[in-house]
């Protein structure tokens, strides 16, 4: 019950929070406007932020890396630990990437009120609008190297037996062969057994006979009408009886 | 339904990995060159005596640090281009080297050895002047640097800002420069020009004014090219006018003591300005009391600077560059003089006693291709000796970094003019002397049928021997260990291979050098400086004869035109030596407004060149009177068009018989609201396989393949957010009618276009949505074609159905073009250059605006992809792979011999030469074919056959038996 009476309750709670981006969203419309009339040096900030590869010293990386503020537009660096800071950016907003060759990380958009306010959200190209908070200043994680590179298909025992159409030459082929050795089939007994066998097998007579369906099938392959052949061996038999 | 389209990407995801590049075909058939650009500002890192790092600024708003020993780069750092990056100072101290970015806007630390950022400081406003390092008490601890009204002095650790003063008056007197001697006090130099200098004196500790006074200067108009602070704190200016030196003790505050240069027996033509060149090793010490005086174009003068005299050390004429170094306590003077006309020597004099340092000579040979000697960067380093020797760095006009050693060995050289390619063409090899023999005789007439059979016979044991050489050579190189096989590129072993995969890559870079690349290793096979050329030059390559018309030579033409007079000229060159052509190319008086170049070739198979100048008079190069001749019976069919964006004019003109042209059409587009960015033809050597598409109910749709159609982009003048917008005109050249025309509201650029076979792709910046867009135009005739045979522009009277589909693009793009193969039938991919410095290889498939938003039977049939608005950036598809190419201005393709394969350019800052295939490898035995198994397979089978056929002989032998 308790339970229950709390879902509208935050319901209510999430919906405040969307009328609080919309204020936002309806603020930020006008910065960029307002930084394009009133361009003076003052209005001017700067995105800060630290970037991180697990498992990396950032002295191994931060060489090749840079931060790239909506394309090339604004240009920053990174310090010997990993952090960063893009000066000089007027109100606006902004995708913010770190570019570096080997890791991947993933771009955050960045927005600056005209009173400097800063605030970091997912990156959303489709709906543009959309709110999902990221901390700021910016905490970049690494997600992972780039993967450039295409695994060649390799050539392997294993990928050449379990290929279906191996497995269909190779099992039948094997029972041709180790059958007839494995039994002895001049024995009467022996063979009394196997007929009954093949009745318990194929209860009615109605019915297609399989070897007969595979005959069909691969009458082209050797190893197949050899199985034909040899179940027309047995097919008499089981007429015989 | 999501499933189903989920399932189809995925499907349509694991089609398209297959095009990425394999780990091990890395540096196969590709590879990179790195550029920084001309220097500005280089130091040698001397912190410690065995670093190897020379520490560069350029041009380019470049930062790096180049490895001495291999003149590769150990880091980079590429700041934004434009005057926002533009690197105003370095100053070296120890591991710290500080940097003035911007017009004094930002000041930088960056540490030495990683490259990484030790600190970056926003200063406040206001135009950089000047920037030194501070020194107190034997140790360098800030950095000051002026502005045009204020100084502040900052922390060298961490760039806090000790204190901030602004300087007194300074709305009359320009502050110029700033200097200290490691005393507590900072001296900024002012100037009113003609009338006084002014010196103000501020505390280290917190930037009081100590002292102020002003020095009466009439003749004085620019400090900082004409003075310098020598000694304990001498201000030495030398005067042009009076030809004398002008001296004053900052510290005594006096008058200006003049010392005519007759007096120390100087002798100076007043037309030369003289220079004064100094060096202060240490920031903590005053500078040195001996310095450089330039009174001629050649001639510079050691002078010392001893108790208020000046005494004469050394003069040196003819003398070009001087340059000052210092290691540990001693500081040498290198100068570098002509020796004849290909070589010049550098020496090393003390600096004290201007007395020559035995065995210090040093030869720099000039190319004769290249420029004269600009600069000079001397690394001096003590030897074991106690003796300095020295490595030295030359840079020329054209750019080159030449690092040199004792006694002239030539470690590496740079050719950083490539950092700024304009143009580039890629051209055929030549065949070898044997193919040609070959091919020669396919193309003579025949003599007889013994003759010929003979001929046969020779050219066939040619071939043999050939072969049983390369199997030689194969052999030979097989047995020496990999890395004593040198496959060394020089002009005589270029010839085309079987596939015409390597090519000769023709580069005009904006500095006026032009460069001949071999496509396959990268290697430099020649260089020609062209030292006319206007700063402000545009220029366009064409190809006029290929290297398919044995024996007459390849020739290329490039087009020079000054921008601002219109004013061309033409170079005529062979691509594959680079020599200069024995074709005189005419003198061109009058301003050029247009080029082309046709299909007509005079007897000699070299396309013809026309040229149309502000007359609208025609001239064709070469015009001889077989091409006249031949234009005159083609004039009729010659039209071309001319842009005048100012006006947003476009027009059209067709050729007349007498080489006059006349007025067709024009189309004018308000430049008060939109302006025109680009005109964008196809291009010339495009192929298209295809009429049109099949259908998913087996129909077709052919593709309107207009020749002539050009797309016209314009931007409107009004940039406001919610009123600016990009707009498409799609003309035909020839009649100037309008196809089609589309309109992005709230668009801006930059845009970027690729207009191929039927469709126009372009790039823009959607103002509403923050994001780049892309959006795609295909043209087609419908389901009929009015004429198969032929495309004629005048008779074609249905107008061509316009689809059109925007998509949503992740990144900003900084170049774009298409794939190219030899006949069309390859799939096309666009090439898109990002400013992460990876070129993605996008599937023109997803660029389609048939792609369906509901998925039919029919779409499924045809292969399109279900619309989805964000195009993907997969790595897998980046073609350079980790190889990232900085600043990329233009991506070239080129179609090699092999249907499969494009070949691709990448150049900007750096070079990178690569090829791809967009349908895969279709038409050659992959990289990857496994000869071992296939033959492996075959002998088991062989055998296996044999055995059995055994077996079965000695089965039925025995069966006859029984």
């Amino acid at each position: 019950m308790l339970f229950r009476e709390r879902i509208p309750l935050l319901w209510l709670l999430v919906q405040a929070t969307l009328v609080v981006t919309w204020c936002f969203n309806a603020e930020m419309e006008t910065g960029p406007s307002a930084g394009v009339f009133a361009q003076s040096n003052s209005d001017r900030f700067k995105i800060e932020g630290r970037a991180i590869v697990p498992g990396f010293k950032p002295q191994d990386w931060v060489f090749s890396a840079r931060v790239l503020v909506e394309g090339e537009e604004y240009v920053g660096f990174l310090r010997t630990d990993g952090s960063f800071a893009v000066n000089d950016i007027p109100p606006g907003s902004y995708v913010v990437e770190i570019i570096s060759p080997t890791f991947r990380f993933d771009p955050v958009r960045v927005d600056i009120t005209s009173k400097g306010k800063m605030r970091a959200r997912l990156v959303n190209y489709i709906k543009t609008s959309e709110v999902i908070r990221q901390p700021y200043p910016l905490q970049v994680r690494a997600s992972g190297p780039h993967s450039y590179f295409v695994k060649r298909e390799t050539w392997g025992w294993t990928d050449f037996l379990m290929n279906p159409m191996v497995m269909m030459m190779v099992l039948p082929l094997l029972i041709i062969v180790l059958l007839p050795k494995v039994v002895n089939t001049n024995d009467p007994e022996m063979r009394k057994e196997m007929e009954q066998s093949m009745n318990m097998l194929n209860p009615n007579p109605e019915l297609p006979d399989v070897s007969e369906l595979m005959t069909k099938l691969f009458s082209g392959s050797k190893g197949s009408s050899k199985t034909g052949a040899s179940s027309k061996g047995t097919r008499p038999a089981v007429k015989r009886r | 339904m999501a499933k189903i389209i989920l399932l189809f990407l995925k499907l349509l995801g694991v089609l398209y990995t297959a095009q990425a590049v394999f780990e091990d075909q890395v540096g196969k058939f590709d590879w990179k060159q790195q550029y920084v650009g001309s220097v500005r500002f280089a130091h040698f890192d001397n912190q410690i005596q065995s670093s190897k790092k020379v520490l560069v600024a350029t041009e380019k708003n470049v930062f790096a640090a180049i490895n001495t020993r291999t003149g590769e780069l150990f880091w980079r750092h590429v700041d934004k281009a434009g005057p926002e990056g533009n690197i105003d100072a370095l100053l070296l101290q120890g591991q710290d080297a500080v940097m003035v970015v911007g017009d004094g806007r930002i000041l930088r630390s960056w540490e030495v050895n990683v490259g990484g950022l030790n600190w970056e400081m926003v200063l406040d406003s206001g135009s950089f002047q000047s920037a030194s390092l501070v020194g107190h008490q034997e140790h360098v601890k800030y950095v000051a640097v002026l502005k045009k009204a204020a100084i502040s002095l900052h922390y060298l650790s961490n760039g806090h800002q000790k204190w901030i003063e602004n300087l007194p008056e300074s709305d009359s007197v320009d502050y110029q420069s700033v200097y200290s001697e490691g005393k507590g006090e900072v001296f900024v130099l002012g100037l009113v020009p003609h009338s006084h200098i002014t010196v103000v004196v501020y505390s280290i500790d917190d930037g009081e004014i100590l002292k102020q006074f002003t020095v009466e200067a009439p003749w004085m108009s620019d400090l900082q090219s004409s003075c310098s602070v020598i000694g304990k704190g001498m201000l030495t200016c030398v005067d042009a006018s009076s030809l004398s030196l002008n001296m004053l003790d900052l510290h005594a505050h006096s008058e200006m003591n003049q010392i005519p240069l007759q007096s120390i027996g100087l002798e100076a033509s007043s037309s030369f300005r003289p220079v004064l060149v100094s060096s202060q090793p240490n920031a903590a010490r005053p500078p040195l009391s001996e310095f450089f005086l330039q009174i001629g174009p050649d001639q510079h003068v050691l002078l010392q600077l001893n108790n208020g005299q000046i005494l004469t050390l050394r003069d040196f004429k003819p003398a070009m560059l001087v340059s000052f170094a210092t290691t540990g306590e001693k500081t040498v003077a290198a100068v570098m003089s002509p020796k004849n006309k290909t070589a010049s020597s550098i020496n090393l004099f003390s600096a004290e006693t201007g007395r020559r340092l035995l065995d210090t000579t040093l030869i720099f040979t000039m190319d004769p291709n290249g420029g004269n000697p600009e600069r000079l960067y001397v690394q001096a380093f003590l030897k074991k000796d106690d003796s300095v020797g020295y490595r030295v760095i030359v840079q020329t006009e054209d750019h080159q970094l030449t690092y040199i050693q004792q006694p002239g060995r030539v470690l590496w050289t740079r050719e950083e003019a490539l950092s700024d390619v304009v143009t580039m063409e890629m051209v055929d090899l030549p065949l070898t002397a044997t193919q040609a023999e070959l091919e020669g005789e396919f193309g003579k007439k025949a003599d007889g049928l013994m003759s010929m059979v003979l001929k046969r016979l020779s050219s066939q044991l040619i071939l043999l021997q050939a072969w049983v050489s390369h199997l030689w050579k194969l052999f030979y190189d097989a047995r020496q260990p990999r890395s004593q096989v040198k496959n060394e590129v020089t002009i005589e072993n270029l010839s085309r291979d079987e596939f015409n995969l390597q090519k000769m890559m023709v580069m005009v870079t904006a500095s006026g050098k032009l460069f001949g690349i071999d496509s396959k290793t990268g290697t430099i096979v020649w260089k020609h400086y062209l030292d006319n050329v206007p700063s402000n030059a545009a220029f366009k390559l064409m190809v006029q004869r290929t290297t398919a018309h044995f024996p007459h030579p390849p020739q290329c033409t490039l087009l020079i035109k000054d921008k601002d007079t219109g004013l061309a000229m033409l170079h005529v060159f062979n691509p594959i030596y680079g020599k200069k052509s024995h074709v005189t190319p005419p003198l061109l008086p009058q301003p050029i407004l247009q080029s082309m170049l046709l299909p007509l070739m005079d007897q000699d198979y070299a396309k013809v060149l026309l040229l149309v100048d502000n007359q609208y008079k025609v001239s064709a190069f070469p015009s001889t009177k077989n091409v006249l001749q031949q234009l005159q019976d083609v004039a009729s069919s010659v039209f071309f068009f001319l842009i005048d964006a100012d006006q947003g004019r476009l027009s059209g003109y067709r050729l007349r018989t007498d080489l006059s042209t006349e007025l067709i059409w024009e189309v004018v587009i308000p430049a008060e609201v939109q302006k025109i960015v680009t005109v964008n033809g196809k291009k010339a050597n495009e192929h298209v396989h295809s009429q049109g598409r099949v259908m998913g109910d087996r129909s077709v749709l052919y593709k309107y393949l207009n020749p002539n159609l050009l797309a016209l982009v314009t931007e409107s003048t009004d940039q406001h957010q919610e009123r600016s917008f990009v707009g498409i005109i799609l003309i035909d050249g020839v009649t100037g009618r309008i196809i089609h025309e589309a309109v992005q509201r709230k668009a801006r650029g930059p845009v970027h276009i690729v207009h191929s076979e039927n469709w126009v792709v372009y790039e823009y910046w959607s103002t509403k949505s923050r994001r780049v867009e892309f959006s795609v135009i295909e043209l087609y005739e419908g389901m009929e074609l009015y004429n198969s045979t032929v495309f004629s522009s005048l008779d074609r009277p249905h107008a061509p159905q316009v689809l059109q589909q925007s998509y949503i693009f992740p990144s900003a793009i900084s170049a774009m073009d298409a794939t190219l193969t030899e006949k069309g039938i390859t799939s096309r991919h666009l090439l898109i250059g990002l400013p992460s410095g990876g070129i993605l290889s996008l599937p023109k498939m997803f660029l389609d605006p048939r792609r369906p938003e509901i998925v039919s039977e029919q779409s499924r049939e045809e292969n399109l992809i279900p619309y989805a608005p964000e195009l993907p950036i997969r790595t897998e598809w980046f073609i350079n792979y980790n190889q990232s190419v900085s600043r990329v201005r233009g991506i070239y393709t080129a179609p090699s011999g092999l249907e499969s394969t494009c070949l691709v350019v990448a150049y900007g800052l750096d070079i990178y030469q690569t090829r791809v295939y967009p349908s895969k490898q279709f038409d050659v035995l992959k990289d990857d074919y496994d000869y071992m198994l296939i033959s492996s397979v075959l002998l088991a089978l062989f055998f296996a056959t044999m055995i059995s056929k055994r077996l079965a002989e000695v089965k039925l032998l025995n069966r006859a038996w029984r």
